[in-house]
């Protein structure tokens, strides 16, 4: 098949430029080897969450104008601030046409509460995770509740509100917590594995238990105002479930992130590649690119698993093949690569440089910001120093980023993903057509 | 300030300590054990878990390698879930020297060591993953030692006997009378309680930290510490034991070690005052990895999960300093005799093959000193859990309901307790580690019955945290059970969650490439990203002196 | 003592996305997913073959886990062959004829109407529930009069006589229930001016490999790598085509992995048939077709995902005029081949694809689309629609018969 764009990596970034791409009427598609780190993300978009002390930044867009002066390697000054708000508002509007609604507190950036009870500062958040209700509830000192169902391993209530505690905005808030039985509990769980998000996140789907569930969350969250609970109301349903469960307990409800599977990145995950299918484009999943050939600074095909010896061609490459957890980089004793077409990537030759001494060292692992060096225009360099110049490179590959110390994973995603496709519109000259 | 009597105190909670306070229990001597850490975290869980047959002794160190196979054959016997016989073979590749095969021979003859010459195809027959280029192979009664279950086992028969253990809680003075060892002050780093224990007999076993113990009794211990790595490899990439037939060197040995695989070990002698610092150094990463290949050529295909050194005590017996007095055998020392103070007997040196041995010499040398005349019975009484014959799928089947995997790997761990563990209530057989199968009932069963006052301690106890993603989903879940049985308060479980987790990290840290370095990004990504359990502030809470 | 060769499962990092996507464990409890069955048990498995758990029978081996999985864990591989390598052998007469399609298939076409008369008696299907556990609610598929081989026969001639040929493995769907599958191939190349050459065949070895018989699984696997090298040798064709889309994936994928034998000397050269037929279609090479104003709804058979080949029907599919072309969700329809035939599997199998029955309600087509013959019983059994293969709906839009 011969594409205009043919994007590897079916990730948030990938996703976000195929939909860029497609939307403009480009024949695109997306190959893709497994699935994507949204399965266990937080679901909610991190824009810019810490500074370089790191202390929460509060207003994003602002500082970001500061950050990219001082960091001219950063993916975010690729994009420019006015190119990452154009990103993060087009990645808004297309979720909300999947009718998936995105949170923001205009400039600001919001915090979540996260399975520990520590607060995330993040910048778009599904609606059933925090919204203005939820904001003004929290400004209201009001009672909260939280809740778990009995059974399930992957949250604990305790853990969480003990932290809150010691948090000074929480010290005058009472907390109080519970537990929900779902209703045939006894008959559900049948095997010692169960009770992941998902399992229970389907039960919420079928809908049966709405009712009863709704009664004991409203006992068990005594007089609290709102409630909270591990995030897996419902993958497909999710929106309705919140609404009636609001409804029939008469409590603001919202949902906090847990251990994986991440229901809320599930939802963020269909949704992309719902979308990207209404628009036109192709995506191939559980295929694995094995190599592509370069001449002249340009890709003239790519190979893969599934397709053998034949080549797959497309007139533009995009690779957002993530860092190394997804295999856009692999490590050995004995250094690092891009392993698809051994790019150029920056990472420190020895090898105890990689990380810091402990694991929770307050700058992080210099790891995570080793990846594939670009120009402006994203383009990468082969070893030789020629630069490819219809291939472009988005997302947790880039180098010069580190997505969770400065709490910018999902905006550097999806900003670098739009730029790419901002660029090979331009190229195609179709930079104007907007579905 | 608590005070407490009885008649012996041991300090050091390895595997010697652990089989001395059971032996005096079972003598019928009251005794209190006490371990600064937790107990087996020491050199004692530090090794390669070798249940030698003394074939790696038997052509440098007669006497050790006829011990080993005594040892060996008894352990066999009493610590059925301990071990596991696998068999072990000593195999010869091209570029060893094949003279040392015959020697080795000749040498098991003296020993008394059933060593059996086969054929490489009958090798490879017995394990199939072994390097197809070998020369020569012998078989020997090697097999597998879980130090971690040996420890607890003996532990638990001497609670189960009337003895008491405090687990960290170090000894900050040793009280006396005129040349008279009375008892010792100790200061907990759990409860940050203050106690004095009396006694007429101290039995020191602290092994290599034996040395600082004995100073603060005013005389003096010389110990050449040693230190040994190992790397974990991600899964058992061999069921026999794999030795190189050649002279020791470094990184002869592969040990399969319950669900995973164990190259040892390296040898480097390091200063006392690093004892409790040691580090893995890349080269010796290198050589493990290298001459693992060379046994076991999978190796270089497979993930390494870990690597860890422990701290070999070999100890001067007469005091004296330059060394050439040292001794690798069994030390036992009678301070009355040796120092003039009275009330302080040390058992050190030796190995983790020996400590029952050990065990029964100490206390020995207390029940003389005593006047008690029972006589040993640790060689032929089995530790609690390995009552009958070992595991099988017979035994598995009288568990219905509930999966093999998990009454198999709980049969494993706490061998005949697996009836106390895994009981009809649905809830206990959740499992919360899904590498190593560690239920709810499990950790419920250990955080009552075997002194686990953290996820460390939870860890050698159950294997949680031991599998391919060290922590990724089990460490928050346990956590989270360390309050709901009263066992620990919600703010100080977040604490031992983010401990437990750099606790790993140690030992990940030295091998980090490949998947490992995959699965640290994603641990990373939850613990960090997701949980911000970095960014929780701990230092309201007191901080441990001696952490 | 195991000799460990896949050790894909090293590369697991426990994230438990395969958890998410995998049908059998949405439909039961009883199975408890890809994660644990797969690469967690195995390290046990491996440690002490007594570790083995029952539950991991429940798999159907559609590899959704394998799709989803982003550290390339072949973790269907993994089960499939933990059933063989640690189960005991204990023989079951149901299996053994639920897994040797080709001896059933030649020895029913001899008396199709006989045989399809009482396979569908519900007395004989009562008595196959309670001596063979082969539910009764269960349809056989019927068997038709003759070979499709011995049709081919007198065809042979004609189709030399082109000078752009395929070697067409039409597996034993084709050759013993439904020739006119076979005979739409034919007439589709034809069209396209494409000979249809057929190479000596055995079963695929998908049903022998899914009930356990690995060393009959071999021993057709290699006759069928030797006969179609043959082929490709001899020039018969320029590549090798077939139109079942669990055949494709056994030939590509199963010899290699599971079954663990060489077949590069076929593997660039074996093609899915819409696959082939989109290269054609791409050089130009369009047949003439006439509109056929059809609401169809497409089900993406498993296999066919796995492999990729899923974009090329629809591809295909939307070059028919007039076709009202829906694609459903990507789901398993639940019948894994032999799986759905055995009793204690048949409620699983039927409730992991109530998902996609619904879903066909929904779209209230004429017609389904589906490249895979048992995706095609399950689905006719279980809705009241009919299934066509993509291949035979190019076949009606042909403008000349």
């Amino acid at each position: 098949m011969i594409y205009d764009c043919l994007i590897i990596g079916g990730g948030i970034s990938g996703l976000t430029c195929g939909i860029r791409c497609s939307a403009a009427g480009l024949n695109c598609a997306i190959l893709s080897s497994g699935m994507s780190s949204l399965h266990f993300s937080s679901g909610s978009i991190d824009l810019m969450g810490y500074d370089g002390d790191h202390r929460v930044v509060y207003e994003p867009f602002e500082y970001l104008e500061s950050f990219i002066a001082s960091h001219p390697r950063h993916p975010y000054a690729k994009c420019g601030t006015s190119g990452i708000r154009d990103a993060l508002f087009f990645f808004r509007d297309q979720l909300s046409a999947e009718d998936l609604e995105l949170y923001n507190n205009e400039e600001k950036n919001h915090f979540h509460v996260s399975a520990l009870g520590t607060l995330k500062p993040t910048y778009f958040s599904q609606r059933s995770v925090f919204n203005e209700k939820v904001r003004l509830a929290f400004q209201k000192r009001s009672k909260i509740a939280v809740l778990n169902f009995s059974g399930y391993r992957d949250f604990h209530p305790a853990l969480a509100i003990s932290n809150l505690r010691k948090n000074r905005f929480f010290s005058d808030i009472e907390i109080v917590t519970g537990n929900i039985l779902f209703p045939d509990y006894g008959s559900i769980e049948k095997n010692p594995f169960e009770f992941r998000s998902i399992d229970i996140a389907r039960i919420f789907d079928t809908e049966k238990f709405l009712e009863d569930i709704a009664g004991q969350i409203r006992r068990e969250a005594q007089d609290a105002e709102f409630a909270s609970l591990p995030a897996f109301i419902g993958i497909n349903n999710y929106k309705r479930h919140h609404q009636l469960l609001q409804q029939l307990t008469g409590l603001l409800i919202y949902e906090i992130p847990t251990l994986p599977p991440s229901i809320l990145g599930m939802r963020i995950d269909n949704a992309l590649k719902s979308r990207f299918a209404a628009l036109g484009g192709v995506y191939i999943a559980g295929d694995t690119v094995t190599g592509g050939a370069i001449e002249n600074g340009m890709i003239t095909h790519i190979t893969t698993k599934n397709n053998g010896a034949s080549p797959v061609r497309a007139s533009q490459y995009v690779l957002a093949t993530g860092s190394f957890f997804s295999g856009g980089l692999i490590s050995d004793a004995g250094g690092m690569r891009e392993p698809i077409f051994n790019l150029k990537a920056d990472f420190d030759a020895e090898r105890r440089q990689w990380h810091s001494p402990s694991l929770f060292a307050p700058k992080g692992h210099p790891f995570l910001e080793y990846g594939v060096a670009t120009d402006e225009s994203l383009h990468p360099v082969t070893q030789d120093g020629d630069t490819v110049k219809n291939l472009y490179c988005t997302g947790a590959l880039l180098s010069g980023c580190n997505p969770v110390r400065e709490g910018c994973g999902g905006g550097s995603a999806v900003a670098t993903g739009y730029h790419a496709a901002e660029i090979i519109l331009t190229h195609t000259g179709k930079k104007h057509d907007k579905a | 300030m608590n005070r407490i009597e009885t008649d012996v105190i041991v300090i050091g909670g390895g595997a010697t300590g652990a089989g001395t306070l059971r032996d005096l229990s079972l003598r019928g001597i009251r005794a209190v054990l006490i371990e600064k850490n937790d107990i087996a975290s020491g050199t004692t869980g530090r090794n390669h878990g070798l249940l030698h047959s003394g074939t790696r002794y038997a052509v440098n160190d007669l006497e050790s390698a006829r011990e080993c196979i005594s040892e060996n054959r008894i352990l066999k016997k009493i610590a059925r879930h301990c071990i596991e016989d696998t068999g072990g073979l000593f195999v010869t590749l091209p570029e060893d020297d094949p003279s040392y095969h015959s020697k080795l021979i000749e040498h098991c003859k003296y020993a008394g060591i059933p060593c059996e010459e086969i054929s490489v195809s009958e090798a490879l027959r017995i394990e199939p993953n072994l390097n197809a280029s070998a020369l020569a192979a012998l078989r020997v009664p090697d097999g597998t030692i879980d130090p971690f279950r040996l420890t607890a086992a003996n532990i638990l028969d001497a609670q189960e006997h009337g003895a008491k253990i405090f687990t960290h809680s170090y000894v900050t003075e040793i009280l006396k009378e005129g040349t008279s060892v009375t008892g010792v002050r100790c200061f907990s780093t759990d409860s940050r309680d203050t106690f004095e224990i009396y006694a007429p007999m101290i039995v020191n076993a602290a092994g290599v930290w034996g040395q600082r113990l004995c100073e603060l009794a005013g005389i003096e211990l010389k110990m050449f510490p040693s230190k040994g790595s190992m790397v974990i490899i991600d899964y058992r990439i061999n069921n026999v034991v794999v030795n190189r037939c050649r002279i020791p060197s470094d990184g002869d040995i592969i040990v399969p070690g319950d669900t995973v695989s164990l190259i040892g070990t390296t040898s480097r002698k390091i200063p006392y005052d690093r004892i409790d610092e040691l580090t893995v150094d890349e080269d010796e990463i290198e050589t493990l990895l290298e001459n693992g290949e060379k046994l076991i050529p999978n190796v270089s295909k497979t993930r390494v999960l870990r690597a860890y050194s422990g701290v070999r005590p070999l100890i001067a017996v007469s005091g004296q300093l330059d060394g050439r007095d040292i001794s690798r055998g069994i030390v036992l020392i009678d301070h009355e005799r040796r120092d003039g103070l009275s009330g302080l007997v040390t058992i050190a040196g030796g190995k983790l093959m020996t400590y029952r041995l050990m065990a029964k010499m100490a206390t020995d040398l207390v029940c003389k000193k005593l006047g008690v005349r029972k006589k040993c019975a640790t060689h032929r009484l089995p530790l609690p859990g390995s009552e009958q014959k070992i595991f099988s799928s017979r035994r598995v089947q009288k568990f219905t309901g509930i999966p093999n995997s998990i009454v198999g790997s709980t049969f494993y761990r706490h061998g005949e307790r697996v009836s106390q563990i895994l009981s009809s209530d649905r809830r206990n057989y959740g499992l919360v580690c899904e590498c190593e199968m560690v239920t709810e009932g499990e950790i419920e069963y250990a955080l009552k019955n075997l002194n686990v006052k953290n996820l460390v301690d939870l860890r050698r106890r159950t294997r949680i945290g031991m599998g391919p993603c060290q922590g990724g989903l089990c460490a928050y879940r346990a956590a989270g059970l360390f309050p709901r049985y009263n066992a620990a308060s919600s703010v100080e479980s977040n604490r031992m969650l983010k401990d437990f987790l750099e606790e790993r990290w140690k030992g990940i840290k030295p091998i980090l490439w490949g998947d490992a370095l995959r699965e640290t990004e994603f641990i990373y990504w939850i613990y960090e990203g997701l949980f911000g359990l970095g960014d929780i502030n701990f230092s309201d809470m007191e901080g441990e002196e001696h952490a | 003592m195991i000799k460990l060769e896949n050790i894909s499962f090293d590369h697991c990092i426990k994230c438990t996305v395969c958890t998410i996507y995998c049908p059998v464990a949405r439909a039961t409890h009883h199975f408890p997913g890809p994660k644990q069955s797969g690469p967690d048990t195995e390290r046990l498995r491996i440690k002490n073959p007594n570790l083995l758990d029952e539950s991991l029978k429940y798999c159907t081996n559609c590899k959704r886990c394998e799709i989803a999985c982003p550290s390339n864990v072949k973790i269907a591989d993994i089960i499939q062959s933990s059933k063989w390598k640690y189960f005991k052998k204990r023989f079951r007469l149901r299996d053994y004829f639920l897994a040797r399609t080709d001896l059933m298939g030649s020895a029913a076409t001899l008396v199709s109407p006989i045989v399809n008369f009482f396979t569908g008696l519900y007395p004989v299907k009562l008595a196959l529930d309670i001596f063979f556990k082969i539910p009764s609610k269960r349809t056989f598929p019927k068997y038709a009069q003759g070979t499709f081989r011995r049709w081919y026969k007198k065809q042979h001639t004609a189709q030399t006589a082109y000078k752009r040929r395929v070697v067409y493995f039409h597996g034993c769907y084709v050759n013993y229930n439904n020739h006119q599958l076979g005979k739409d191939v034919i007439r589709v190349l034809n069209a396209m001016n494409i000979g249809v050459i057929l190479p000596k065949e055995k079963c695929c070895g998908v049903p022998l490999i899914a009930n356990g018989y690995i060393t009959k699984a071999r021993k057709n696997a290699r006759y069928n790598i030797a006969s179609l090298r043959g082929e490709l040798e001899m020039e018969s064709g320029e590549k090798i085509v077939t139109a079942s889309s669990s055949c494709a994936f056994a030939l590509k994928y199963e010899y290699p992995n599971l079954i663990e034998l060489d077949n590069s000397a076929i593997f660039n050269d074996l093609e899915y048939i819409t696959r082939y037929i989109y290269t054609r279609f791409e050089q130009g090479d369009i047949p003439a077709m006439k509109p056929i104003p059809m609401r169809v709804a497409y089900h993406s058979p498993c296999h066919l995902e796995r492999m990729g080949g899923v974009p090329y029907t629809i591809e295909v599919l939307k070059k028919i005029p007039g076709l009202d072309l829906h694609i459903l969700h990507s789901e398993c329809c639940g019948i894994a081949g032999t799986y759905g035939f055995k009793k204690e599997y048949y409620n699983v199998s039927q409730k992991i694809g109530d998902e996609l029955f619904g879903r066909i309600e929904r779209v209230q087509p004429d017609y389904v689309i589906s490249d895979c013959e048992t995706c095609k019983w399950q689905i006719e059994m279980s809705t009241p629609y009919k299934v066509l293969h993509p291949v035979t709906v190019l076949a009606m839009s042909l403008a000349q018969h």
